[in-house]
């Protein structure tokens, strides 16, 4: 049989844990629990919403479509823009450790509005128009990019070693600062390698 | 003469029309770059007044969704402005800007019903406080309570003589 000792135990911790289930609501009001790490994500899709199949052999004429993903990990609502560039081999990449962009013009941009945890998918579908090839070199003069035809007038040069004449598409993620009341490049591009051949 | 009066009349009318052209059709390059940098930055001011919202506790789903809408009228604004349609441009631009300040107003309104709730927090450290009170005094009572009954059933108990 229990002592009075031990029935005092019993009602201590009955007490005990009636107090700390009354203050959770009161508690929560005050403690913040720590949120895990902030970033935010983008990546690209072939055709088939898969990371395969992505276009590489290119041509005039024909049309070429991937997916483009953000994702928001922030713990907060963000603007990103979404900036697709066009390089040959001899332009400059963005520097994703000095955090510094592309110096290229911007072709495009998407403007996308997420939430915490959020992740947004648009189509990025492309194609080539007035493409010519001269001696080791191509001209590639118009790209359609979505509904938007834009002068690109971009040159590459004929790669010996790889055997093609290519360019690659850069997708860089730009994040508004509230701060400071503009975007700044987050450190993210993804790029698509393109090898621009002639029309048969 | 009257030849001549015609020529006259039909060259002054083709004069009136070439000239009012630009006026009726009516947009420049310059307008629509006016518009899509006025939507842009109506844009990032809605962007902020979300940010806010949500920071003072509110579901800002409903806002990130018609920001989306804004942007994509932005985007469409643009290639518009690209392909030399600059009318179409600012008209797309003046849509999405007013998208955004719809977004701004009332993103104002569930700021300030997140502020008005949050305002109310002393109630909850109220609750909490006055029903740990209470918690705490039953127990006590019922402790007391069962204090005395113990003593009760043990005082009451018969010694037994065993062996």
């Amino acid at each position: 049989m229990w002592s009075l000792a031990d029935y005092r135990y019993v009602f201590m911790a009955v007490g005990l844990i009636g107090v700390i289930l009354l203050s959770v609501p009161s508690t929560l009001l005050v403690v913040r629990l720590p949120s895990g790490e902030q970033f935010s994500e983008l990546y690209v899709l072939g055709p088939e919403h898969m990371a395969e199949g992505y276009p590489f052999n290119v041509s005039a004429g024909w049309n070429y479509s991937v997916y483009l993903d953000v994702r928001d990990d922030l713990g907060s609502v963000a603007y990103y823009e979404v900036v697709l560039k066009l390089r040959n081999s001899s332009e400059a990449l963005p520097n994703d450790t000095s955090g510094v962009a592309s110096p290229l013009p911007v072709l495009y941009r998407y403007e996308v509005f997420l939430e915490d945890g959020q992740t947004w998918e648009g189509t990025l579908n492309f194609s080539f128009s007035n493409v010519v090839f001269g001696k080791d070199v191509s001209l590639v003069s118009l790209m359609r990019v979505n509904a938007d035809w834009v002068a690109v007038n971009k040159t590459a040069a004929w790669d010996n070693e790889n055997k093609g004449y290519f360019l690659q598409l850069v997708m860089e993620l730009w994040l508004y600062n509230t701060a400071n009341g503009g975007f700044s490049f987050n450190d993210r591009y993804v790029s698509l390698w393109l090898n621009m051949t002639a029309n048969y | 003469m009257r030849y001549w009066a015609k020529v006259a009349t039909f060259v002054a009318i083709v004069a009136c029309l070439l000239f009012s052209l630009p006026h009726v059709s009516g947009v420049s390059a310059q307008d629509a770059v006016t518009a899509i940098a006025a939507a842009d930055h109506a844009l990032q001011a809605a962007f902020v007044s979300v940010s806010d919202t949500e920071r003072a506790g509110a579901n800002v789903s409903g806002l990130i969704a018609r920001l989306n809408e804004a942007g994509s009228v932005l985007t469409s604004a643009r290639a518009a402005s690209d392909a030399g349609n600059y009318s179409d441009a600012a008209s797309l631009a003046a849509f999405s800007d007013g998208l955004a300040d719809g977004v701004v107003a009332d993103a104002g309104v569930l700021k300030k019903n997140a502020v008005d709730q949050a305002a109310g927090w002393w109630m909850t450290v109220l609750f909490s406080v006055a029903g740990c009170a209470v918690f705490v005094t039953v127990l006590f009572l019922v402790w007391r309570w069962f204090e005395r009954f113990h003593a009760n059933r043990l005082s009451g108990r018969r010694p037994e003589v065993v062996g």
